[in-house]
């Protein structure tokens, strides 16, 4: 059988850390539906300059980790994922820039762990879908995402732990960091 | 030229030379310091509040002050022999009239650089039973065909937890969860991101991926995720604590991610039913083939394409390996050499072959990485390339290359809960045919010793040893045994209680001899001379016979790599001299999965041979144990050396008319 983990469903993460000297490093990584990575793309330091931090105020985050970082890496990565998955709602416009779904998990309930009692909780949007043991929630403005990631969301087994890949890529940007600074230049 | 006025001309190309006063005015110009008006300002100032800028100057009242010093210095501070005049250039200010525009700024799309890795296609292995999950899995299962395919619903399996494996430990446990991390001599950035985000493994493990007959320990996991990361490893946990699983699964992971593709394992003969079965029970979609048969079946197995996983003796590799010409035998992604104390002689023809082979990791696995000598440890790290041919490491280097490369627990350590086990020494006296056979071939033997005087070598006392041994456990002429005594005794009370043994003897001489004997307790025989063949149904049936009560073991065959954790009952029928052979027997019983205590009863013949072994092992073992701790009491020579084994008797030859003490050849 020729069939490979590449021809299954993919699912990306992205996340960012912020090295305050250097700006942002942002991940990219694919994985299979097991959590298994297929690809991972990270970029250099993206520091903002003195003019992008006044001119895009709060907004400046989403942009550096949406626009820049998100569809660099989005155009950049060889096993296009079936749909990215972020952390936060404000990273939800990078959907603006890509044809690919995006959508964003649910917050933490504070105090609660990641599974707990999430099916009983109320849709706070109608743009939340159920997705493994969690909650995601897609773009306002595509509502075409939501068949999309219902089809893919039975795919997902429910005890899979959606957050975990985002430390494994946060780990994996740190290593980066310490290496390329390790690195004589 | 000096003139009083402060500006004496203002030109319109700005420019005037001019020498000052150096006299302070009343309106705040003053000798060198003043600045020059520029044309523009004075027209303008003059337009506000003058007529013209002359009307402007005429103002200004001019004071000199006598100065004690030359006025040339005072202003240009410079050299006075220099005797130049200072040139003041003057230049029009063009004040901006009305505002104008900064540059445009627009939002460009930066350039971002990335970096990224693909990771290697792991193989494609189906679950023996996708399609009845499939079937099984139901309308959540159920994708369109021209979605991406579907999901595998892993059965209803739920894996038994560590609470249910031991008794006294509680369901409750916080998430334990194993990361793989990068091994150290993993430099490139692509090889440690290759690790670091590799899921944890009990994502991998628990049921979403890979079916686990049983949920590993968590030192289990750390075993598995240690050696995943390593390309040279020696796993040297004790007997009894999951070598075999953690390999396998270890292998899993490795083919499953791609890491590897062919994967060889060597173990000795009568271990090769064990790992299938092993690998059976933890791999269920890894295929392997045993290399068997005869040398062109042989020869076409080492060749076959598309099996991740060999299996092979030690015997046939040596034989195989020379078979093929040079460059020619297959290469291997990993070699695993099982039971690695067989190499521990760096000379001889198996460690030669071992170390020839062609591969890109290899990993060793024995329960007693050091049976005599440190040195034996050496020719393991040569097998795992750690260190160049032929070196000599010394202690120091031995112990710091262990930190790298040897991972090894002790049942002490990470075992805590397991279920005790107990060790009675039994004391037996001889019966009488026993005891006068015994003590005539003592006489005797030790004559002939004494009389072979400095001609005499190990060998000759050992073989007087084992003549000995042989009569503590059965007088050769009446065949009376305290032994044999004491083992129906206990072996009544066994199997009323629906109790399994095991027992181990020396010899297989011994073990047919008790065979008959033990017939009433369903006795199973199971040493070198039983064929590979029919040894494999022999532990199935000790297993699964409620009759079969006691199976009859040689050191030899039964000592190693065997899973009989229901049998609650261990004979040591005669001593070892090793005792880390004997911990290796006993911990077929006493190992991983053992639900009740494990009796383990040693017999020792009173006021003989046995008693004086006994002796200098335990005492040695104390002496181990003070230096190296508790944690770690086999890892260490424990086997009696030359010295030892002449002391055992109190051997003097004549020397002229009196005696000297005869002592063991240096070889």
């Amino acid at each position: 059988m020729s069939q490979g983990n590449h021809d299954q469903f993919r699912l990306g993460f992205l996340t960012a850390v912020e090295d305050a000297e250097r700006g942002f490093v942002g991940g990219l990584l694919i994985t299979n539906r097991f959590g298994r990575p297929l690809e991972f793309q990270c970029t250099a330091p993206v520091k903002p300059n003195r003019t992008q931090q006044i001119l895009y105020g709060p907004t400046l985050k989403p942009y550096v980790l949406g626009e820049l970082i998100g569809r660099t890496l989005l155009e950049k990565v060889g096993v296009k994922p079936h749909l990215v998955l972020v952390e936060s709602a404000d990273l939800l416009d990078l959907r603006n820039a890509t044809s690919t779904a995006v959508a964003a998990l649910a917050p933490l309930p504070t105090g609660k762990s990641p599974k707990a009692d999430n099916r009983q909780l109320e849709k706070s949007s109608p743009n939340v879908i159920p997705f493994g043991g969690e909650e995601i929630e897609f773009h306002h403005s595509h509502g075409e995402d939501r068949n999309e990631i219902e089809k893919l969301a039975k795919l997902v087994p429910i005890d899979a732990d959606l957050r975990e890949p985002f430390e494994r890529i946060r780990e994996a940007l740190v290593e980066t960091i310490r290496l390329s600074m390790a690195r004589p230049a | 030229m000096i003139k009083d006025d402060p500006i004496a001309e203002i030109t319109p190309s700005s420019e005037v030379t001019r020498k000052s006063t150096g006299s302070p005015s009343n309106h705040g110009l003053r000798g060198p310091h003043w600045s020059p008006l520029r044309e523009g300002d004075a027209r303008e100032l003059g337009s506000h509040t003058h007529d013209s800028l002359d009307e402007l100057l005429s103002d200004v009242q001019v004071t000199s002050i006598p100065l004690a010093v030359r006025i040339e210095i005072l202003q240009s501070g410079l050299n006075v022999a220099l005797h130049r005049w200072p040139k003041i250039e003057i230049e029009p200010l063009h004040l901006p009239k009305s505002p104008s525009l900064m540059p445009h700024w627009k939002p460009t799309r930066q350039k971002v650089l990335t970096f990224g890795l693909q990771f290697p296609e792991g193989a494609s292995l189906l679950a023996k039973q996708a399609e009845d999950e499939k079937k099984k899995a139901g309308p959540r299962a159920e994708v369109p065909d021209d979605g991406p395919p579907k999901i595998e619903i892993m059965p209803d399996y739920q894996p038994p937890t560590v609470a249910s494996l031991v008794d006294g430990l509680t369901e409750q446990k916080p998430k334990q969860v194993t990361r793989i991390k990068p091994p150290d001599d993993a430099l490139a950035i692509e090889d440690r991101l290759f690790y670091l985000l590799q899921p944890p493994l009990q994502s991998w493990l628990a049921g979403q991926e890979m079916i686990m007959p049983f949920e590993p320990f968590p030192y289990q996991y750390e075993g598995i995720g240690w050696l995943f990361a390593k390309s040279s490893a020696l796993l040297a946990d004790e007997m009894g604590l999951g070598k075999t699983m953690q390999t396998i699964t270890a292998i899993r992971l490795l083919v499953r991610s791609g890491q590897a593709r062919r994967v060889l394992l060597v173990c000795p003969k009568p271990l090769l039913p064990n790992w299938q079965r092993e690998f059976r029970t933890w791999a269920e979609e890894l295929p392997f083939v045993v290399v068997e048969g005869d040398g062109e079946r042989r020869k076409l197995t080492w060749t076959m394409p598309g099996v991740p996983v060999l299996i092979c003796n030690y015997e046939s590799l040596v034989r195989d390996f020379a078979a093929f010409g040079e460059g020619e035998f297959p290469k291997f992604d990993l070699i695993v050499l099982d039971e690695a104390q067989r190499i521990k002689n760096r000379t001889s023809r198996t460690a030669v072959t071992a170390r020839a082979l062609p591969r890109r990791r290899s990993w060793a696995l024995t329960g007693t990485p050091i049976e005599n000598r440190p040195e034996e440890l050496g020719a393991l790290y040569e097998f795992l390339e750690v260190v160049p041919p032929n070196a000599t490491p010394d202690l120091r280097q031995l112990q710091s290359l262990a930190k790298q490369f040897i991972l090894r627990r002790t049942k002490n350590l990470v075992m805590k809960d397991m279920p005790p086990r107990l060790d009675r020494d039994a004391y037996l006296e001889l019966l009488p045919a026993q005891k006068s056979a015994y003590d005539m071939a003592e006489k005797e033997g030790v004559i002939q010793l004494n009389e072979l005087g400095d001609s005499i070598s190990v060998q000759h006392v050992f073989e007087l040893v084992l003549r000995l041994k042989q009569i503590t456990n059965f007088d050769p002429l009446t065949g009376e045994s305290a032994k044999l005594d004491r083992l129906e005794a206990d072996m009544e009370e066994i199997a009323a209680s629906g109790g399994k043994a095991i027992l181990f003897s020396q010899w297989t001489k011994v073990i047919d001899w008790l065979a008959k004997p033990m017939e009433k307790y369903g006795a199973l025989v199971y040493h070198g001379g039983v064929p590979t063949k029919q040894r494999e149904p022999i532990l199935a049936r000790f297993k699964e016979d409620p009759d079969a009560h006691i199976l009859l073991m040689s050191y030899g065959t039964g000592a190693v790599g065997l899973n009989l954790q229901f049998a609650g009952y261990v004979f040591l029928f005669d001593r070892w001299w090793n005792p880390a052979i004997e911990d290796q027997a006993i911990n077929r019983a006493h190992r991983i999965g053992c639900k009740s205590q494990v009796i383990v009863t040693r017999f020792i013949s009173k006021d003989t041979i046995e008693e004086r072994i006994d002796r200098v092992l335990t005492e040695k073992r104390e002496l181990f144990a003070a230096i190296l701790g508790e944690g770690d009491d086999t890892n260490v020579s424990l086997s009696m050396n030359a010295a030892e084994i002449f002391g055992l008797f109190d051997l003097k030859a004549r020397h002229g008319k009196g005696v000297r003490s005869i002592s063991p050849k240096q070889s």
